[in-house]
């Protein structure tokens, strides 16, 4: 038998990065954490109040929507694909959720839950059917669901008089973790354990690196593609009922400045963009990080104008560390 | 009809410097070597042909020519003197151009513009078009090679022979960059075009002739003989010999292609059975899609059967169609009696269908993922209880195929792109086999870019497979392969079933007498 057992690395320059990870790409894929603990460090030497229980709660409370908006948008980049959408659908939903608390009550949050579903499946369905990149498909969403959350709020705050329905997720389990914060959590480990316990995961990973490999394969992408629509759009209905049960409103724009947020999250997590490679629980970290920045920002001393600045960077330069140039030929 | 294999040709008059001569060019790829020490020389106003079966070496010695690709070692000269080129600009600056198989003309931009495009020159003024000289600068390319083309016709409003054409002319502008004679390089210029066209083109290549050198492949035989001075046949990336094209036919030129021993006897002998064909399990009536029509098939349990054609005559499209990956318009294809749903790969996989497509890198494996995730890819109920994953059933059923197949893997959870080719390869067998529901397996190029060894294991494990009932399509790297392989052989021209052909073990039929029905 000739086959040697792996290929000669040294026959072409190309190929010299397939002896394994070298410490660069190690350290690369631990960059999240180590942001983290970097930034956190950071915050409480520029403000030695920082590193309190207080403000602790307060950032993980805050993270919540977040976490939540970038772990379901996290399935849509694994597969390849983007969803632009997230966050004017969280709008729109905050509005759906005012306006039918009277009716449903109790249900509401289910309700919204079902119905921001359908809607992420029908992008899916309408990217897969149709054959329209994700990003033209969601960039069109983006742009109805703000449309409609305006028309049908009469473009201003529908507030909320009964609070009952919302009250437990402003709660805090043990006196001190956020219930929100809680619920993310446990959608980010309901996820990972799904995709870790079922075929989805190799799935999913096959259609994000190589879409014609995955289908020849058998793999049900399309189907796939269409789930994945589907949880971003449920993830989004579930960050509009925090959203809604911090602001006792709903609102058209309430959610429009978390899209930046929500994808430097994803790739700030090390997510690649081009799909494939990534996990739920790096986004996690990674809106913790963004959450941290948001926070962190204004305590040494930086005016807030100078965010979305700092968001465009980090999302570029978090890209520039992630994407394996190798692999895609024509940038986009 | 003697056959005169000349390694060196000899030449009346004297001979001047060629335009463009390699040696020893050497080429490796991970685990297979594509080019093995290959010399070639194009004389100065001369139409050189290149063949050689499929994975003898042509493309890569080709893109090497263009600074595509950078051999190993070897060199290249042009007009007598050492060039390294790394890039198809360095090419076109030594004189050197290519017309691809693909082309390379941006559809919406009219035949001038695209003649231009690159080497504007005084076309453009402060960064604007001239389009006045423009139109003159590529009235002249196409006058050169006596095209009547309208050069502000919109690229994609041309005929694929007219596009053609203009794609010539614009590789003809490098002369003004080397200020010499231009060697023009084309590949497979006539896969695509109708006999009329065919006519055409010949008679702009012999005009090339008085201003440039050619080199000319193509896997019609005919029409190298016809359009060539002098034909190069390249063998498992070795140089084999010359032939003067004056007075020789296609069989000559096909000897020298396959070799004359017929070597590689390793898989004849495989103890082929005469499959019992009274009862067929795939048998398909008059599909047709985009690039074949009305093809009859049939396939017994345990039978290999092979589709040979040349390039374009549609027997890849036909297995993709088989495996629901292709479209088609009409036919009855039925699969142990049952009626096949051809909508899609899913319907294929679960009616017990196999497929291994031609490009294992993009479509037969998904290079980051591991070879336990590769392998359980479709059948992924073999490692699942119940609706979950089981670590220990994967670990146990991969390892067991590893082992079974003598897979060299590191680990089950190494990345698949890690392994050599031939390794990767019995990954993508495998993943067919684990779940022992596989009737039918269609394998398109299933040996390409392997080394001998791991052909023979491909081969061994198809036999074995045959023997277990399981039928197979296979699309042979070579027609040795296929004859050696096959129990019957299907040709396939213009993308109609022309020919079957018996193919038992004792009574194979040549390569020749295949080529005859093939062009």
């Amino acid at each position: 038998m000739s086959t040697p057992v792996l290929a000669t690395p040294a026959a072409d320059v190309g190929h010299a990065d397939k002896g394994g990870p070298t410490l660069g790409q190690r350290l690369t894929s631990f960059m999240p954490l180590i942001a983290l603990v970097a930034l956190l460090a950071a915050l409480s030497i520029a403000d030695p109040d920082f590193l309190t229980q207080r403000s602790l709660t307060a950032v993980v409370r805050t993270s919540a929507p977040l976490v939540v908006l970038a772990v379901g948008a996290t399935l849509v980049v694994l597969c390849g694909g983007i969803d632009l959408s997230i966050a004017a659908l969280t709008s729109l939903s905050t509005v759906f959720f005012a306006l039918w608390l009277p009716d449903l009550g109790g249900l509401t949050t289910l309700a919204v839950i079902a119905a921001t579903a359908c809607i992420g499946a029908v992008q899916g369905l309408t990217h897969v059917l149709l054959r329209i990149p994700s990003f033209i498909v969601t960039l069109g969403g983006m742009s109805i669901f703000s449309a409609v959350a305006l028309v049908i709020s009469d473009a201003g705050p529908v507030r909320i008089t009964d609070r009952a329905a919302t009250e437990w997720l402003t709660l805090y389990v043990g006196g001190y973790v956020p219930m929100a914060f809680v619920v993310a959590v446990i959608v980010v480990a309901a996820i990972a354990l799904v995709l870790r316990l079922t075929p989805i995961q190799s799935w999913i990973t096959a259609t994000g690196y190589s879409e014609p490999a995955a289908r020849l394969a058998g793999t049900p992408v399309d189907l796939v593609k269409v789930a994945a629509f589907t949880v971003s759009g449920a993830c989004a209905g579930l960050a509009s009922v925090m959203l809604v049960s911090r602001n006792f409103s709903g609102s058209p724009t309430m959610a429009d400045n978390l899209l930046l947020p929500a994808v430097a999250a994803i790739v700030v997590g090390g997510t690649a963009i081009t799909g494939g490679h990534g996990s739920v629980w790096r986004s996690l970290v990674g809106a913790l990080v963004i959450t941290l920045l948001r926070v962190g920002l204004p305590i040494v001393g930086v005016p807030s104008a100078w965010e979305q600045i700092l968001y465009g960077a980090i999302i570029v330069a978090a890209v520039a560390l992630t994407l394996d140039r190798s692999k895609v030929l024509i940038i986009k | 009809m003697s056959i005169d294999v000349q390694p060196e040709q000899t030449v009346s008059e004297p001979a001047p410097v060629p335009a463009l001569e390699v040696r020893g060019l050497v080429k490796h790829y991970p685990g297979v070597k594509a080019l093995d020490g290959v010399d070639l020389v194009v004389r100065q106003h001369e139409v050189l042909g290149l063949a050689g079966e499929n994975g003898a070496g042509k493309s890569t010695l080709l893109k090497a020519l263009v600074g595509l690709v950078r051999p190993d070692t070897g060199e290249i000269y042009v007009r007598g003197e050492r060039v390294r080129m790394r890039s198809v600009v360095e090419a076109a600056e030594n004189g050197i151009g290519m017309v691809f198989q693909e082309q390379s003309l941006v559809p919406n931009l009219t035949a001038a513009e695209n003649i231009v495009l690159g080497s504007e020159g005084s076309a453009v003024r402060r960064g604007v078009y001239r389009w006045e000289t423009m139109r003159k600068m590529a009235q002249e390319q196409l006058d050169k090679i006596g095209s009547d083309i309208n050069p502000l016709a919109r690229t994609d409003t041309l005929s694929f022979a007219d596009r053609q054409m203009v794609e010539i002319a614009k590789l003809l502008r490098i002369e003004q960059r080397s200020q010499h004679p231009p060697v023009i390089i084309l590949d497979e210029p006539t896969s695509v075009l109708e006999s009329k066209e065919i006519e055409t083109l010949f008679a702009q290549v012999r005009r090339l002739r008085e201003f440039a050198s050619v080199v000319f492949v193509s896997h019609r035989l005919d029409e190298v003989l016809d359009v060539c001075d002098r034909v190069s046949v390249l063998r498992g990336g070795q140089s084999v010999g010359e032939l003067p094209t004056a007075g020789a036919v296609p069989a000559e030129l096909h000897r020298m292609m396959i070799g004359s021993t017929g070597s590689d006897d390793h898989y004849h002998g495989g103890g082929v059975q005469a499959a019992d064909r009274r009862e067929s399990l795939l048998s398909v009536r008059g599909m047709s899609g985009a690039t074949f029509r009305d093809v009859d098939l049939d396939v017994a349990p345990g039978e290999i059967v092979g589709i040979v054609g040349v390039h374009g005559s549609g027997r890849e499209d036909v297995c993709r169609a088989l495996f629901g990956a292709e479209p088609t318009t009409a036919g009855d294809v039925t699969l142990d009696g049952k009626k096949l749903d051809l909508s899609g790969t899913r319907a294929a996989c679960a009616a017990g269908i196999g497929y291994v497509p031609a490009e294992r890198k993009t479509e037969g494996m998904v290079g980051p993922m591991s070879v336990a995730d590769n392998m359980v890819l479709t059948k992924q109920g073999a490692r699942c209880t119940g609706p979950l994953v089981s670590p220990r059933k994967q670990a146990t059923l991969v390892d067991r195929w590893i082992d079974r197949l003598s897979i060299r893997t590191p680990h089950r959870g190494t990345a698949i792109q890690r392994l050599s080719g031939g390794n990767q390869q019995k990954v993508v067998l495998a993943r067919w086999l684990i779940a022992g529901d596989i009737k039918l397996l269609l394998l398109d190029h299933p040996t390409r870019g392997l080394d001998i060894g791991a052909r023979s294991e491909v081969y061994r494990l198809m036999r074995e497979l045959a023997g277990n009932g399981v039928a197979t399509v296979l699309l042979a790297d070579s027609l040795e392969e296929a004859i050696g392989m096959s129990d019957r052989i299907v040709v396939m021209s213009d993308g109609r079933v022309t020919k079957e052909i018996d193919c038992p073990s004792g009574a194979k039929p040549t390569p020749l007498d295949l080529v005859k029905e093939m062009v």
